[in-house]
């Protein structure tokens, strides 16, 4: 499992979660909720739509904010996540969430330009 | 079968005949009157009598010379004028004429007419001016006629004026041709010139024209020296007169838009009397072209238009070539063909107008330029009109309040300068090349996303003349003294100036660029003074700076233009204006452009 850092990464949102189940993504979203036992939060997309993140290891320390998943899709649709990084917003131009599901539907629409999925299955 | 207006000939040739009249064309014959436009003469047919002294007012001449007017053809007399020859014959004039059915489809000769005589019905002598219908009068009942004239249609008939003196009768200005000398024309004054004087060795005097507008057409009109004393002090812009007994003479086209083959000149005979009653004269005549159609017009041509005016920018003040400083001001018109045109007004026109509320505005001649596609130009021969009382203008303004204020309108004119305008031309360095930009008589301006790979620091900085606007490059006198051969002077200092050649690319091509003081000193994040400290202290910090600067993604606006240097062409780019990328901007337009690609 090592290995979810070495390999592509496609970009997706929560309604691409379903046809990525076991293949290593890299989510961006708006950090919603975060369980008590700080092992599982949820994110939103541009669309507004929920996702779950697990983690192996307990928070450590308080999330808000955009942040960035990488991890493996597990088969109930959630990201067991391998590591991530908030974007601070306080610095520089706030990050548009909407905009960028924009892009990330627009990769997805042309694969032929956007060829991560061909790399990460070879 | 077309029926013909039996008797029409009688009628018209005596003065009589109303409009309307259906006659069938027997035969058309170009006559060649020296260097003037071509004249044609019709010979026509009510079916009875045949008469061949029509003529064709030069305006339709095309008819003729397009082959619409041919032997056989039916036609419908829409308006036309007698005029009485000094021999006594009519001269009818045909000043409007619909075709009702081309010659190919009507299979000959209507009826078996004969040459229409006069006395053979009627003794010429006994109606020389017939008090029931002035002969000369124009028989205007065209519903298709001008616009601007909608009243005039329902006064023809009765309000027409009579002239003062009663010396000829008021003839339209359309109907105006060098072969008559008895008429007068009421008409406005819509433009008048100030006086002009000229000295070469045929000795010296003055003139000063003016243009002339009825509902039938305009013409421009001159006077010299007696007629400059005697006229130009009575003529009013905007009021109504009657003028008789000028000459005519066929028109300079290169010195003006008037739309008339002849022009005018006062003579020793012309008369000039103002007319009271005149408010069934046009104001001023414009033939509008659609914004939509200015593409496919020649540039420097003369035009009129009429549009909303969307936007307006601010008066720039800006100096010309010859050191005179003039006012300027662009604003946007868009008409009811969804297209939008830059035009630009200059001097006191931009200072006074006030583009509030989105009026309507009406040019008449403009001047079309090519100058970033297609612009509009307002110069002093303009006439601007805010809102005029004219139909055009209130369909325009319906036309916008429920639809075309929500249209954006697609702009004939590039708008470069790209500060924060939807229209930047934005172009890859690739297409810059492929384009060929650059290639023309002007530079042409693109704004770009590009990289800085490389920034030659070697000769970037020099030593420029202390004073203020003035950014010389100075001489070391090497006694501690600058010398500026622009000021003429010597100055114990200097100021540091940039010129950075750099390199940018952007994911298909790359390009030399040179930037001057403010676009480098963005570029570098340091000033000037600042980094000639640090080239003459610190040479590692100086290179530091450098370095620190590659690879950093700016906004470039810049201009090209091929340039010569000892027979050898190369492009030339500059760059105008450095800014930080707007990400989301910069996506957004990303994002459309990739839709724009996928629709296609």
């Amino acid at each position: 499992m090592a290995g979810v850092l070495d390999v592509p990464k496609p970009r997706i949102n929560t309604s691409m979660l379903s046809q990525h189940i076991s293949r290593p993504v890299c989510f961006v979203g708006r950090v919603e909720k975060v369980q008590p036992t700080g092992k599982t939060f949820t994110v939103s997309d541009g669309e507004g739509k929920s996702a779950t993140v697990e983690l192996n290891e307990p928070l450590e320390e308080e999330l808000s904010g955009i942040v960035e998943v990488v991890g493996m899709v597990s088969n109930r649709g959630a990201i067991m996540a391998a590591t991530y990084n908030t974007l601070r917003e306080d610095k520089g131009v706030p990050f548009d969430l909407e905009l960028y599901n924009e892009a990330v539907k627009l990769i997805h629409d042309f694969p032929q330009h956007y060829p991560f999925e061909v790399a990460a299955s070879g | 079968m077309t029926k013909l207006s039996e008797g029409a000939i009688e009628a018209l040739s005596n003065g009589t005949g109303g409009n309307d009249a259906v006659l069938q064309l027997v035969n058309i014959r170009k006559i060649d009157g020296g260097n003037g436009p071509a004249r044609y003469r019709v010979m026509m047919s009510d079916g009875r009598y045949s008469l061949s002294s029509f003529m064709l007012s030069t305006q339709l001449n095309s008819m003729a010379e397009e082959n619409v007017l041919a032997p056989n053809c039916i036609c419908a007399l829409k308006r036309h004028v007698t005029n009485i020859l000094k021999d006594g014959r009519r001269v009818v004039i045909i000043l409007e004429i619909d075709v009702i059915k081309s010659a190919k489809d009507v299979a000959g000769r209507i009826g078996d007419p004969i040459p229409y005589t006069e006395g053979q019905s009627k003794a010429p002598q006994s109606a020389p001016v017939p008090e029931s219908r002035p002969p000369l009068q124009p028989q205007n009942k065209n519903e298709m006629n001008r616009v601007f004239n909608r009243d005039f249609g329902k006064k023809a008939s009765s309000a027409m004026p009579s002239t003062p003196g009663g010396s000829s009768k008021v003839v339209p200005i359309a109907s105006l041709n060098p072969y008559q000398s008895k008429w007068t024309v009421r008409a406005r004054v819509t433009n008048k010139s100030s006086i002009r004087t000229w000295s070469n060795a045929r000795g010296d005097g003055k003139l000063f024209s003016m243009e002339l507008v009825d509902e039938s057409g305009e013409i421009r009109v001159t006077g010299f020296n007696q007629e400059v004393d005697k006229f130009f002090s009575l003529i009013e812009v905007g009021k109504v007169y009657y003028i008789s007994k000028g000459s005519l003479k066929i028109a300079n086209k290169q010195y003006t838009s008037v739309k008339n083959d002849y022009e005018m000149t006062l003579n020793g005979e012309s008369s000039i009397i103002p007319c009271e009653d005149s408010c069934d004269v046009p104001v001023v005549q414009c033939d509008f072209v659609s914004i939509a159609d200015l593409e496919s017009r020649d540039a420097d041509t003369i035009i009129d238009v009429i549009g909303v005016c969307k936007s307006v920018d601010e008066v720039t003040r800006l100096t010309t070539k010859t050191n005179r400083e003039v006012s300027k001001r662009t604003l946007s018109l868009m008409d009811m063909s969804g297209k939008v045109v830059t035009v630009t007004l200059w001097g006191e026109e931009a200072e006074k107008f006030d583009g509030s509320g989105q009026p309507i505005l009406a040019i008449k001649a403009a001047k079309l330029s090519d100058f970033g596609g297609r612009s509009l130009s307002a110069s002093f021969n303009s006439t601007l009109m805010i809102n005029p009382d004219i139909p055009e203008a209130y369909k325009l303004r319906g036309w916008y309040d429920q639809e075309g204020h929500a249209m954006d309108g697609q702009s004939l004119t590039e708008v470069k300068g790209g500060s924060g305008g939807g229209n930047t031309n934005w172009k890859s360095l690739s297409d810059v090349k492929n384009e060929h930009l650059g290639h023309g008589d002007k530079g042409d301006y693109y704004t770009c996303i590009a990289t800085i790979v490389f920034l030659r620091k070697e000769n970037c900085l020099y030593q420029a003349c202390p004073s203020q606007d003035c950014n010389k490059k100075v001489i070391d006198q090497q006694n501690g003294m600058f010398r500026c051969e622009k000021c003429d002077k010597e100055f114990p200092n200097f100021k540091y100036r940039l010129i950075l050649s750099a390199n940018i690319a952007d994911y298909g091509d790359n390009q030399w660029v040179t930037c001057f003081q403010e676009s480098a000193e963005a570029i570098l994040g340091q000033n000037a003074a600042y980094l000639g400290q640090l080239k003459d202290s610190n040479e590692t910090a100086f290179d530091e700076v450098f370095q620190q600067a590659n690879f950093n993604t700016f906004v470039f606006r810049n201009r090209v233009k091929l340039e010569t240097y000892n027979d050898e062409s190369r492009i030339k780019a500059t760059v105008m204006d450095v800014k930080p990328v707007d990400h989301k901007e910069y996506i957004k337009r990303l994002i459309v452009n990739i839709k724009k690609l996928a629709a296609q």
